[in-house]
């Protein structure tokens, strides 16, 4: 028996949808936030542990060490692509974190105020995020 | 050990006499070997006739007698009184259901999500007989045979804190049985399917607590069905982006 398939309706079902209409409308917008608290939580996992302990405990002690921090090694550590890295792996750590805050707040009883919650942790995240490039930048 | 006794502690509710549900105990003899549906047959055989709650096959196959045993939903034919013995052991309708009469709860609303799941091979075009069999390999078989093994229990629902909080979420069982059919090799349903897997309701709802794949008594792992499901339906979301118009993965 041939089954026809239903029209589809959705949003996230017609490709010529703009990208940033698509984050906007309903169905698709946990999807883009779930992708950036999954691949958050990937990267902070892989990553996070060697970003702190070069950056919180090996820099520090080699720079309050009489030996001054190795050239070779500043020159790695400030060379774009891997202030470019550190953003990332810190910047979707943020998004991890709002993703997981806000629904164990849903979880804990605040699922009407989902919206609210999404504009305190995600727009959190974000701010996070600036906040990091800015010290990267300097860095 | 013939004499000693263990204390079942059951609710009841029989809504032609009772305003809100009470706790009956009984003291049921004490056998090392009996189960708590072997405790609560024995009481209805023995004591009370008017207890009322499901059961069949007695050896964890149909998933019929899931209860509340102590406040962790299991199947009665599979909770041995020996695991309690000699403290007493509540026995309580499954969680997040409403009860219809003692230990028995409605079922509709999971039967409704269940069928919204369309957990059967659906196909574009079906080839004629005298091609025969859709065969599969061995691999394939093995990509969705674990989520096959679900015995539609509703231990995972009762288990689940998001069913809890919103009762139109599909649910632990009806998403791994979605997913069972999406990676079977044979089935060509998917796009049916995502329009209510990958929607509001269904797996995006799921926090990943977990607590499904801990209580689930055939291994399912619906936890991990629903992972698979954001991951693909994530994946689909990206590649609608990224394609050009009309192409899909």
């Amino acid at each position: 028996m041939l089954r026809v398939r239903p029209p589809l309706t959705s949003a996230s079902s017609h490709p010529r949808v703009p990208f940033f209409k698509q984050v906007a409308m309903a169905r698709s917008k946990e999807v883009f936030w779930w992708s950036l608290f999954s691949a958050g939580g990937a990267l902070s996992a892989l990553f996070l542990p060697a970003i702190v302990a070069v950056t919180g405990l090996a820099v520090p002690h080699m720079a309050g060490n009489e030996h001054a921090i190795r050239h070779d090694v500043h020159q790695t550590l400030v060379w774009w692509p891997v202030r470019l890295v550190f953003l990332g792996v810190i910047g979707l750590s943020f998004f991890h974190c709002a993703h997981r805050m806000r629904h164990t707040a849903m979880d804990l009883g605040l699922r009407h105020a989902s919206t609210a919650l999404g504009v305190l942790f995600y727009g959190g995240a974000i701010a996070g995020c600036i906040a990091a490039a800015c010290v990267l930048r300097t860095w | 050990m013939a004499d000693q006794t263990i204390t079942l502690e059951v609710f009841r509710y029989r809504p032609e006499t009772d305003n809100e549900p009470t706790f009956q105990k009984y003291d049921v003899p004490y056998r090392a070997d009996w189960v708590v549906l072997d405790a609560l047959n024995w009481i209805k055989d023995n004591v009370d006739g008017t207890l009322s709650f499901r059961w069949s096959c007695r050896m964890g196959v149909c998933g019929s007698c899931g209860m509340m045993v102590n406040g962790v939903p299991r199947l009665t034919c599979s909770a041995f009184l020996r695991e309690f013995f000699p403290e007493p052991v509540r026995v309580e309708p499954l969680a997040n259901f409403p009860v219809e009469r003692d230990l028995i709860v409605g079922l509709d609303s999971f039967m409704e999500k269940l069928k919204k799941a369309k957990p059967w091979l659906i196909r574009k075009e079906e080839k004629p007989l005298s091609e025969g069999e859709y065969l599969q390999t061995p691999a394939e078989l093995a990509r969705y045979k674990q989520f096959s093994m679900c015995i539609n229990c509703t231990l995972c629902y009762a288990a689940c804190p998001v069913v809890g909080h919103e009762p139109h979420f599909l649910g632990p069982a009806a998403i791994a049985l979605a997913q069972r059919y999406n990676l079977d090799s044979r089935d060509q349903g998917r796009d049916e399917r995502q329009e209510i897997v990958a929607g509001h309701e269904a797996v995006w709802d799921c926090t990943f607590v977990g607590e499904c794949s801990q209580v689930c008594p055939k291994h399912v792992d619906p936890a991990g069905a629903i992972q698979q499901a954001k991951i693909a339906s994530t994946i689909d979301w990206y590649t609608r982006f990224l394609l050009p118009k009309g192409q899909t993965r």
